[in-house]
């Protein structure tokens, strides 16, 4: 058991005018400790101009991702010890705009989750907004897009996905997962107008089944298999 | 084309590489029993057992022949497409891309097919 | 749906694009068939183009659109024969039979996971999380595709160099 890391953390300050560089950080760490408290006791006791997004520390609201020893992670979900180096090399994620030190713009990110309709569709509006009955699922109906709503939109999987770093327009493996969890769901009326939308060349067929971005995932969506579903829903368009 | 057909063809014309790429590859390679000599009659120009020009004289071998042309030129051309969509990017790229790719891929097609007809009608001394 | 307005997610940088592209350190085999099934492809559509105009050539080269007598044919070909006969051609002939017996078997695979087959069904999630489209088989298919490509480079070298043959 270490009783101290070194993190190497990468520094940017746009309104300074000059590159990025690392800076390293002694940290004297306990057993159980994340990079997340690293961080933080960082910006506490060393430096407080670090910046840093983060929130609920337990892996819910996933505004902690950055790359921890080259792989997107979630900073309050990885233990230090698990790592298991004596240099943690933490950096914003990739395929994001970079606002500053660890935080990145993930504006982009969300306006493709937006673009998929992630929310209820149904035929007849005005009994959507003045619903006169339960929309009742059964079990299995619910099974069938569960795990794809556990989605927390932390963007790890956008950092992974070596399409998305070529393709800025791809809708990345978050915002196909949310259409395909949609599609599924037995309440929501709109499939066609989806897939359609799922077909187009920023779609569903630039996705190669690479696989990052179910590996990286925190919280066991897996976006490539919601995306090979989806695939099927495409080519046989129902 | 829509993106959906284009790749669904995708899929097919590989299944049709699978097919028409394992005759053409057992007609050249399998029916030669592993050893330098047979290699050598293969390559021959005619007259030996395994010599491979006369094979396509047969016009079943000639068409999918011709099948694995076309296949092939799609298949690879629409591989390269889709590197390249992801590569340039905008409207406008994607669509040098795509009649760039359709110009070389009427070119492969139109001097492959001139090969293999002329391989199949090349007849006897 | 195209996103016009979308801001770019990252500086369009061919190197780093190519990077991601070609070294997938620190991803699972998914990953390295991702890579793999790209090089390898375009690898063979180079070849693919080569073989057209190379087997052009056998029977007379770009200026001949007729059929040619027999001996006109015989002549080019044997040309043709000897300009390849560079035992390079035969070893590149051997890499080239790696790479497409390897991209047609792991093509197979792309195309049954591509439309969800050999894939779990979703289901609830339970921690630890499993991946459920990591699954045995399709892993087990790209295995056995880098297993057959090699093997059949062995057995093309074997045949046109007669290097494996005691």
């Amino acid at each position: 058991m270490r009783n101290e890391i070194i993190l190497k953390v990468y520094r940017f300050d746009p309104t300074s005018g000059k590159p990025p560089t690392y800076k390293r950080y002694s940290v004297p760490i306990t057993e159980r400790e994340t990079v997340l408290d690293a961080l933080l006791y960082v910006k506490e006791h060393q430096d407080a101009t670090l910046s840093l997004r983060f929130s609920c520390r337990m892996a819910v609201c996933g505004s902690c991702g950055m790359l921890i020893d080259g792989l997107p992670r979630l900073a309050c979900y990885t233990q230090i010890s698990e790592l298991d180096t004596d240099e943690i090399e933490v950096r914003p994620m990739s395929n994001y705009p970079i606002v500053r030190d660890l935080v990145v713009d993930m504006s982009g990110f969300f306006e493709k989750h937006r673009s998929v309709m992630p929310w209820l569709i149904r035929r007849d509006v005005r009994e959507q907004n003045q619903p006169t009955k339960q929309y009742l699922q059964s079990d299995e109906q619910l099974l069938e897009y569960l795990q794809f709503s556990y989605c927390i939109k932390c963007g790890l999987c956008y950092a992974a996905c070596p399409v998305v770093t070529a393709m800025d327009e791809f809708l990345g493996p978050q915002a196909l997962a949310q259409l395909y969890r949609y599609i599924r769901d037995s309440r929501d009326e709109g499939a066609t107008e989806r897939l359609k939308s799922a077909g187009e060349f920023n779609g569903v067929w630039r996705c190669h089944f690479a696989g990052s971005c179910s590996q990286v995932c925190p919280k066991g969506v897996d976006p490539a298999l919601a995306i090979q579903l989806l695939r099927r829903r495409t080519l046989f368009m129902k | 084309m829509r993106e959906r057909t284009l790749m669904i063809m995708h899929y097919l014309t590989g299944l049709g590489i699978l097919v028409s790429g394992t005759i053409h590859v057992y007609v050249v390679f399998l029916t030669v029993p592993a050893n330098l000599t047979a290699w050598e009659s293969t390559l021959s120009f005619d007259g030996f057992q395994f010599a491979i020009l006369p094979v396509y004289r047969n016009l079943a071998l000639a068409l999918s022949l011709e099948i694995l042309l076309i296949c092939t030129t799609y298949h690879g051309l629409n591989g390269l497409r889709i590197i390249l969509y992801e590569l340039f990017q905008g409207r406008s790229a994607r669509t040098y891309v795509k009649y760039a790719l359709f110009a070389i891929g009427a070119l492969l097609l139109i001097y492959g097919t001139r090969t293999i007809i002329i391989a199949h009608s090349i007849g006897g001394p | 749906m195209i996103i016009t307005s979308i801001r770019r997610t990252s500086r369009q940088n061919l190197s780093k694009v190519l990077t991601t592209m070609l070294v997938p350190s620190r991803y699972t085999i998914e990953r390295w068939s991702y890579t793999l099934q790209r090089v390898s492809g375009v690898v063979v559509m180079l070849y693919f183009v080569a073989h057209v105009i190379e087997t052009g050539y056998v029977v007379g080269g770009p200026g001949v659109w007729y059929v040619p007598p027999y001996e006109v044919a015989q002549r080019s070909w044997e040309t043709v024969k000897a300009s390849l006969k560079d035992p390079v051609f035969d070893v590149g002939l051997g890499i080239i039979g790696l790479l497409v017996t390897f991209h047609t078997i792991n093509g197979v695979r792309l195309t049954l996971t591509h439309f969800g087959y050999t894939l779990k069904r979703p289901h609830r999630p339970e921690f630890p999380y499993e991946v459920r489209s990591f699954t045995n088989f399709q892993r087990g298919l790209f295995w056995l595709s880098i297993s057959f490509a090699v093997f059949s480079m062995i057995y093309a070298l074997d045949t046109l160099l007669g290097v494996f043959r005691a």
